[in-house]
């Protein structure tokens, strides 16, 4: 399997005889065309048989070019191989649920039918998802607003539509229900829990997430590519870079640009603060919930820090902002003063988590409260295609940054740790590999970051596309702008012509600290986003949640909560 | 854990100082004239002064308002100092403070949460989404910004707005 190009050859006969057209988007996605009753076969083949991990599921509205029709594609990969497998299917409104044998799939299907009006035939909860029955209607046939015929703006009138039913119920002598949220008493975004206990244990928890579902996909539809920009940095606040990454590798790739090699570094910068930002809250917040106020205002004050370095480099305390199509925009340029202080304080930051690190590893309550706590089996993970973290600390290698290098990760000397134990300290653990793979990272980047030679690629690129069409003005402009890539302008020259387009949808993907963040991005002929489907890794692991706490006490659940520390707003999107 | 002690001591936190003087004003609008002269008649009454519960809630924001907003109680910002300080639950609250847009499927719970908030009450909104929903204004799947479901005293702009500011316009308004 390690050939990427010759993967078609290896398949078995009768997938191979399935398989209507095949052909490389990418060199590394393969897309694989296939009919609708052999949907079931092929993705149980690689799911099962060939161990692949699903990595996304979702519909497009291609109605207006033929006829009532969805595309249903099923992204695959695998950590052996640089390869994504997409399946790709047409129907007319019921595809067959997989739910079943994949249980990751639960969820998407569920989305498709929301959103697109699809039904997964055999579905084992096909319960509303993000359309809550309270709030819209269930009952009019065309509340689905991500078909196309949809206008983006309609709302239907707010009243009181339906009720809630939970799924299951735990029924027993002194069985008794906690019910949380989705208000809840800290600061912490909207989600609601059903617990249902005996006695102190945890029996079963039921979590509804989707409260905050605020049609992101929907409103981008239209927008240009530098819109959409702002928009990705709005999908989950603390992971604002590594969404506009993961959104530019894929309308980078649609439009043909390349980025300056400066511009790769200085990305790979913001990215891996980006993790180290969240991998320290993180910290801060276990040390919190364990009760450990010291070490966690001490965190604190360390977050805060590297807040107001990012602040100091970009003028963003979350670097917002700073990337743009084609390379870096000049308020996030690392010059040399920048990177003399960012050295600094890197050794000092780095100073201050050993000493942390230390504390935490010697304090005996720490460790009573977070070994054999929120235990997630292996077997989980895999059914679940758990993402990031989650899954290395329970012995399941996942790590983009490893499998499907981008930027610059495969140039760079970094671990990828994995970690047997599958409980909280398994994944605090794991953090704390990661911060320092993160420290090693910027310093690496740092010490070999290429001289500025500005925006040499990218604005030969769209210099060259704009002389093409006889429009040189805006080579004369460009004497004085000193951001690493082509001035927007330029760009969006480019993006008019429809001569580089080689396709017209990539998939985007990139390794934020919960874990791999895939976006599939699909232009239309004028560069405007027709279909964007966003996946933020919270999306897989937040049905984790639902075993780890199984057995535990409920005055753990905050704890396991915090090990895995999703995101409400990525989810729900 | 000694070490760490050692280099607070030596060189402690600078907590960040306000002045009400210096204040920038133009991320900071407060819309109910009122306002100062409710907050007048409170402090005679002896169990207001100085102590003003903070409620949040959020409505539909994209977690970046809620990292700023927990950031006000680190050491570097502190606002407890001034007397403002977070509590879990609406009937303690004198004031609620609201992120992000009105998605939807929240609106209800945002509305009984300000219900449960004891009169008389104050809404605080944080960043350009709670404004008129900034981006997703108009999206099938919200109401708009908070300004548009409740009556909104304080606020605070910005993409998110930066802690310093959030606190500098509770100070502002609450007339510390
Ligand atoms: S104002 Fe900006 S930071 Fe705050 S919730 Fe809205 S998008 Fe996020």
């Amino acid at each position: 399997m390690k050939n990427k190009l010759d993967f078609i050859q290896n398949l078995d006969k009768d997938i191979k005889e399935a398989v209507t057209e095949n052909f490389y988007n990418q060199d590394n996605e393969l897309v694989l065309k296939i009919n609708l009753k052999d949907l079931k076969k092929i993705c149980l083949y690689f799911f099962k048989d060939l161990k692949f991990y699903l990595l996304s599921a979702f519909a497009a509205d291609e109605s207006k070019n033929d006829g009532n029709k969805f595309k249903i594609r099923y992204i695959f990969s695998h950590s052996s191989i640089d390869l994504f497998i997409i399946i790709e299917t047409e129907t007319g409104g019921t595809f067959p649920s997989l739910s079943e044998e994949i249980p990751a799939l639960n969820w998407y299907e569920r989305e498709m039918k929301d959103l697109f009006g699809l039904i997964p035939e055999g579905h084992p909860d096909p319960r509303p998802l993000m359309l809550f029955p309270e709030n819209y209607p269930q009952d009019i046939q065309n509340m689905h607003p991500l078909r196309k015929d949809y206008p983006f703006n309609f709302r239907p009138e707010f009243k009181k539509y339906g009720e809630y039913n939970y799924n299951k119920d735990v029924k027993g002598d002194g069985v008794f229900n906690i019910l949380v949220g989705p208000v809840h008493a800290g600061i912490i975004e909207p989600g609601h829990f059903r617990f249902s206990m005996s006695g102190e244990p945890i029996l079963q928890l039921e979590i509804r997430h989707f409260w905050k579902h605020r049609g992101i996909e929907k409103i981008a539809e239209g927008k240009t590519i530098s819109e959409a920009l702002s928009l990705a940095e709005k999908i989950s606040g603390d992971h604002c870079v590594a969404h506009s990454l993961a959104f530019l590798a894929a309308a980078e790739k649609i439009l043909n640009i390349k980025i300056p090699e400066n511009a790769l570094y200085i990305r790979t910068i913001y990215a891996e603060l980006e993790r180290l930002l969240c991998n320290i809250n993180d910290f801060a917040w276990l040390f919190q919930d364990a009760g450990y106020s010291f070490g966690a205002q001490e965190t604190f004050v360390l977050k805060e820090d590297i807040m107001e370095l990012n602040k100091y480099l970009s003028g963003s305390r979350f670097n917002k902002g700073i990337l743009s199509l084609g390379g870096i925009n000049t308020c996030g340029n690392i010059d040399n003063l920048r990177k003399n202080v960012l050295k600094e304080k890197l050794s000092n930051f780095n100073k201050r988590y050993l000493n942390l690190k230390k504390m935490l590893l010697n304090s005996s309550t720490i460790g009573e409260r977070f070994e054999e706590t929120g235990y997630i089996n292996k077997e989980t993970i895999l059914d679940l295609c758990a993402l990031g973290f989650a899954a290395r600390a329970s012995g399941v290698p996942s790590d983009t940054r490893k499998e499907h290098p981008y930027l610059i990760y495969d140039k760079l000397r970094f671990n990828s740790k994995v970690l047997k134990n599958r409980d909280v300290f398994a994944r605090l653990l794991i953090r704390f590999y990661d911060i320092e793979e993160s420290f090693s990272i910027i310093t690496q980047c740092l010490n070999e970051l290429p001289a500025e030679d500005i925006n040499k690629s990218g604005r030969e690129y769209a210099d060259n596309n704009v002389n093409n069409t006889g429009n040189n003005i805006s080579k004369n402009k460009s004497k004085n702008d000193r951001c690493i890539i082509a001035k927007d302008d330029k760009i969006d020259a480019a993006q008019q012509l429809s001569t580089n387009r080689l396709r017209s949808w990539a998939l985007g993907y990139c390794e934020s600290q919960r874990g791999n963040i895939m976006h599939f991005v699909e232009l239309d002929e004028k560069s405007r986003i027709s279909r964007w489907k966003i996946r933020d890794p919270s999306f897989h692991n937040w049905q984790l949640i639902e075993f780890a706490v199984i057995g535990d006490i409920i005055a753990d659940f905050p704890i396991v909560n915090k090990s895995l520390n999703l995101s409400y707003a990525g989810n729900d999107l | 854990m000694f070490n760490i002690i050692k280099t607070r001591i030596k060189e402690g936190i600078k907590t960040k100082k306000i002045n009400i003087e210096d204040i920038k004003k133009d991320n900071i609008v407060i819309f109910n004239e009122e306002l100062k002269n409710k907050l007048l008649n409170k402090s005679k009454n002896k169990n207001f002064t100085n102590n003003i519960s903070v409620r949040v809630v959020d409505s539909g924001s994209c977690n970046a308002c809620l990292h700023e907003m927990s950031a006000l109680t680190n050491p570097y910002y502190d606002m407890e100092r001034f007397g403002f300080k977070f509590v879990a639950a609406p009937k303690h609250a004198d004031v609620l403070m609201v992120a992000g847009c009105v998605a939807r499927n929240m609106y209800s719970a945002l509305l009984k949460t300000y219900e449960n908030v004891p009169y008389p009450k104050f809404v605080v909104a944080i960043g350009d989404c709670a404004m008129n929903g900034g981006v997703f204004k108009d999206s099938y799947a919200t109401l708009g910004g908070i300004q548009d479901k409740l009556t909104v005293d304080i606020l605070i702009k910005g993409c998110p707005p930066e802690p310093i500011d959030i606190l500098a316009g509770l100070l502002l308004a609450f007339g510390k």
